[in-house]
């Protein structure tokens, strides 16, 4: 077994420095949640040209042309972005790149976009100023409107001129279509490749008191982008435009405002199904012979439960974090209610239910997370302990050695104590990391099946569900997952593991050392019940980090 | 008149792609490439291993159902009974190699050290890190395209299976150090790449599109080049838009090499099936991807392709198994003989077999391209098959073991007589790592070469003897 990486969910913020700050900008002292006097919280290093997900073109391009869709099916078109190791998000700014398959779709989804717009009358009206003395004058004040819109700041006189020399080309580009949309068509081809519509540039590089301030404008992609995964809307263009986005309660207004739209409800719910790896779902595979209680829908149920048990924590109900760890309420279908033991009548609709909270309490006592870390048979502690450890504590697991030696057969055992005598030997290189900290996050499971029903037996014996688990600095004694959901709800590292990954999706980029004490001051607030996820989030977006960049680059 | 080298390609019993057509739309450069036949190299990756003969802890003794009975010239005799059986009828195009073997770097898994050294000869840039492993170095497709294709077009990388998964899907192929090249997924997509434009398009339609596209790229590139200048950018960022900027050009090149509106119909057709777990249609799509290669380097429009099917570890991929029509458990469980994608899981009865039928389903698939490439008689009388290479390789040599030796390399081809053919060979090197030896020969043959002009010889990891297998040079 290797070394287990510890330490991580707090790296760098020990340390207390000076306070310098700056009045004028969010995150200031004397804020509700701001840092305490000796507390500095400083953006981190970052990319200057992040260029649009896929996610995030498809709703930009459906903001602005204002078409009724997004343009899914062109977006689908587009080769999927590499991975990058180590970064659990999609929106790593480092990875995202313009290479010649992306370029040619770029292209050819322009192409189909522009001729989708330019020859309907109506489409066109709605991105077309009003029309004026001449076609070119109309074209100029398109092109500075549009313009503003798609580069997400006005555009330099050198620019706009730049664009109506393509819109003068129209008659010749688009000879059979009247001269005044052949050149519109021309112009907005070329917007939507226009690196400035591509990436999201931040320009900005006049550094005071060892950051660099974003302008209205960038603040403004930054909200946008974080919160809703798309382009400003023209509320958050005029913010920018009257400077209201320079002080933290500009932010924080137009972030709670966007905190109520449907958009948000997507960026929150992508969050949480990759945080608690939903997509693993989809490999649910239950043995049929064992389960036959569960059909192939079965997973497909449990991520639908996940999407709207998250909703309702943290939008209906304007939960916190301890509520996604400790609610039994959830929603089910007729499966999930005969998988969860509910007695009543249930149909294929989902509706909210509360489960018996002697059993279930939380996301992690729900049947998506256990079903999904299970073998086809049996329960799997193993990687349950390390989805929790790496997801939710933020401490990373080394890798295992190769041609680990396989499970030996239970012969009379439980699942629990076949997995201890494999893994726990005392001397042996596995029981460093499993006997610490793998097992005791993963045993307190072991009254869920490999389907996440509830048992109280196992093979013929009683489910020994205990462990003393290593959570923040302490080791916690637990008699099983709920006192577990407790004990985690209650320890201020896992809050801070929860801000970081929000400060990580909403920053797109790694944790950084400046991230510290922002993690842990939202982290404390967290455990405190001071703040809902939406609270949260708001507080990361208005940040000393969100608002300003670090003087260097990252490189 | 001078005939281009795609008017003079010809397909033999039918199995042909579509060639272009119109004298008018061929670019100089193609004609350039009339010349000679410029050699190729075209990648075919499995995962997991392959079922040789090897004692595991789950089924006892595995016979060997893969190697060749015996080294030496390949005869349908030495290979009768074996996987490579399938490729009876081109065995005299065949270069088999024994005694490939791969450092043994901490990748922390196998499967990361095995498909992340594939084509690279490099270590993980950071050890240990299991499932979020980068490989340390350019790949060797990515080297070839840089190097040898025509206006420095990226290798064409092509991945058949469900997206995500082990090492996050599309794993073997990059730009740099940690820096992974993104992967062709959807047929249709990746096919409109290698042409350089939409697909559907008639010769007129295709003109008018390049001269509006002239006009456009012309703006793009200034902003693109006003941002270039602007001191505060990072090395990041900067790599970023030099790539950006580096494919913003004409492609009047690819877009005159295509397959025929019919064809381009039947591919747009059976593209959709891409993103799939099933087998069947993975390697269907691999096909897909294969005919896609074999246009582009009939073209000369790479020079490199590689396809990778399944994830880090074909975690994803339920192949069929044809003796009972039903679905296998996924590749991973298959090649551990377990029900689990670690040691956990319950034995899978007769996996041995199970992973032995996989085999032969990409062996049939090697067979595809190979029938493909052989059926292009080249201007210079040869088939087309001969001009390169086409290599169907594995990650690791077994799959309960992941052993990082004697890792199947399966050449076809001689890239213009650079490589023996028609034999089963040892490579040198006793059992000391020399798969980066492999590559450089690999590369060599294609036409890389080292600062001095001779064969390339250090590709990989510099810590790594360097030098080519000679053994394996005609």
């Amino acid at each position: 077994m290797r070394p287990v990486l510890l330490g991580l969910a707090l790296g760098g913020i020990a340390g207390c420095e000076g306070t310098i700050h700056d009045p004028e900008r969010p995150g200031g002292p004397g804020t509700p949640g701001g840092p305490g006097p000796t507390v500095v919280e400083k953006p981190a290093r970052s990319v200057r040209m992040a260029r649009l997900t896929h996610a995030q073109w498809s709703s930009t391009v459906k903001e602005l042309l204002r078409l009724d869709a997004p343009p899914t099916a062109l977006a689908e078109g587009f080769r999927a972005d590499p991975a990058q190791s180590g970064f659990l998000f999609d929106n790593d700014a480092r990875a995202l790149s313009v290479d010649e398959a992306l370029w040619g779709a770029y292209q050819r989804a322009a192409a189909e976009l522009a001729g989708q717009v330019t020859t309907s009358a109506a489409k066109l009206a709605r991105i077309l100023p009003a029309s004026t003395a001449s076609a070119e004058e109309r074209a100029r004040a398109f092109v500075e409107s549009f313009g503003l819109r798609a580069h997400r700041r006005p555009l330099t006189s050198e620019e706009v001129e730049g664009y109506l020399a393509l819109y003068r080309k129209g008659p010749q580009a688009y000879a059979d279509m009247p001269a005044f949309e052949g050149g519109i068509r021309l112009v907005l081809e070329a917007f939507l490749q226009s690196p400035h519509f591509l990436y999201r540039v931040e320009r900005s590089t006049e550094a005071r008191q060892e950051r660099v301030p974003l302008d209205d404008y960038e603040v403004a992609s930054r909200l946008s982008y974080g919160l809703w995964g798309a382009m400003p809307d023209d509320a958050l263009f005029t913010a920018a435009s009257e400077g209201t986005l320079h002080s933290r309660e500009g932010v924080a207004t137009q972030a709670r405002r966007m905190l109520q739209d449907a958009r948000a409800k997507h960026v929150v719910e992508a969050f949480h199904r990759t945080l608690f790896d939903v997509p693993r779902y989809a490999t649910i595979r239950p043995s049929p012979t064992r389960f036959p209680e569960v059909t192939q829908r079965f997973p497909e149920y449990a991520a639908r439960e996940n999407t709207l048990f998250v909703q309702d924590v943290v939008f209906a109900r304007q939960g916190r974090y301890s509520d996604l760890l400790t609610s039994p309420s959830t929603f089910v279908n007729d499966e999930l209610a005969r998988v969860y033991g509910l007695s009543g009548t249930f149909t294929a609709d989902f509706v909210p239910v509360t489960l018996n909270s002697r059993e279930r309490k939380g996301v992690l006592t729900q049947v998506g997370f256990l079903a999904s870390h299970a073998t086809s048979a049996d329960p799997d502690p193993i990687h349950r302990g390390v989805f929790l450890s790496e997801r939710i504590l933020c401490r990373k697991i080394g890798a295992p050695p190769a041609n680990i030696p396989p499970l030996p057969a239970p012969a009379g055992r439980t699942n629990r104590e076949v997995v201890a005598s494999h893994t726990e030997a005392p001397g042996t290189a596995c029981a460093s990391c499993h006997s610490n900290l793998i097992n005791p996050l993963g045993f307190p499971f072991e009254n869920f099946d490999a389907i996440g029903r509830y048992r109280t037996t196992d093979n013929g014996h009683p489910v020994n569900a205990s462990a003393s688990p290593l959570i923040g600095d302490d080791n916690v004694q637990v008699r099983d997952a709920l006192d577990l959901a407790d004990a985690l709800a209650e320890d201020a590292s896992v809050h801070a593991c929860y801000a970081r990954h929000w400060v990580e999706y909403l920053h797109g980029r790694p944790f950084a050392e400046e991230d510290g004490p922002l993690v842990e001051r939202l982290g404390k607030l967290s455990k405190e019940g001071g703040l809902s996820i939406v609270d949260l989030v708001v507080e990361v977006v208005t940040s000393e980090g969100f608002v300003n960049r670090h003087p260097e680059e990252l490189p | 008149m001078k005939l281009s080298r795609r008017l003079m390609l010809k397909g033999v019993g039918g199995a042909m792609l579509g060639l272009p057509l119109l004298e008018s739309l061929m670019p100089r450069v193609a004609h350039a490439a009339d010349s000679g036949a410029l050699p190729y190299a075209i990648f075919f990756r499995q995962g997991n291993g392959v079922a040789a003969a090897q004692n595991t802890s789950e089924l006892g003794a595995e016979p060997e159902r893969f190697w060749p009975r015996t080294l030496g010239a390949l005869t349908a005799e030495s290979l009768s009974g074996r996987a490579l059986g399938v490729l009876t009828e081109h065995r005299s195009r065949l270069l088999v190699v024994r005694n490939i073997n791969m450092r043994d770097y901490n990748y922390g898994d196998g499967h990361a050290r095995g498909a992340l050294q594939g084509m690279t000869a490099r270590g993980p840039v950071v050890e240990g890190a299991g499932g979020g492993s980068e490989a340390a170095g350019e790949s060797l497709d990515h080297r070839i395209g840089r190097v040898l294709n025509p206006q420095q077009r990226d290798s064409l990388f092509f991945y058949a299976g469900r997206r995500g998964g082990w090492l996050g899907g599309p794993c073997i192929s990059y730009r740099s150090s940690g820096v992974r090249k993104a992967a062709l997924h959807d047929p249709w997509a990746a096919y409109q790449t290698m042409i350089g434009g939409p697909g559907g398009l008639t010769p007129e339609a295709r003109e008018q599109l390049l001269v509006r596209q002239r006009s456009v790229n012309d703006l793009v590139k200034a902003q693109l080049q006003q941002l270039q200048k602007r001191p505060e950018l990072s090395s990041s960022d900067r790599q970023r838009l030099d790539l950006h900027l580096s494919n913003v050009r004409d492609l009047e090149v690819a877009l005159s090499c295509r397959m025929r509106a019919d064809q381009e119909l039947l591919l747009q057709q059976q593209a959709p099936g891409y993103d799939s777990t099933m087998g069947d249609e993975v390697l269907a799509t691999a096909k897909l991807h294969m005919d896609i290669a074999v246009l582009a380097v009939a073209c000369g429009t790479t020079r490199a392709a590689v396809i990778q099917v399944g994830n880090g570890n074909d975690g994803d991929t339920r192949y069929r198994d044809p003796t009972t029509n039903q679905l296998m458990e996924n590749f991973h469980y298959v090649s551990h003989r377990r029900t689990s994608h670690d040691s956990s899981g319950g034995i899978i009865t007769g996996s041995d077999l199970l992973h032995h039928q996989v085999d032969l389903q990409f062996a049939s698939a090697f067979k595809y391209l190979l029938d493909r490439l052989a059926a292009y008689q080249m201007p210079d009388g040869k088939r087309l098959i001969e001009h390169g290479v086409s290599v169907w390789y594995n990650d690791l040599g077994n799959g309960p073991a992941h052993s990082a030796r004697n890792i199947p390399y399966v050449l076809a081809g001689s890239c213009n007589g650079f490589l023996k053919q028609g034999v089963y060979v040892e490579a040198s090197g006793g059992g000391n790592p020399n798969h980066n030896r492999l590559l450089n020969t690999i590369g060599s043959a294609v036409g890389l070469r080292n600062a001095a002009g001779g064969n390339l010889d250090d590709f990989g990891d510099p810590a790594l003897p360097k030098g080519v297998l000679s053994e394996l040079i005609a």
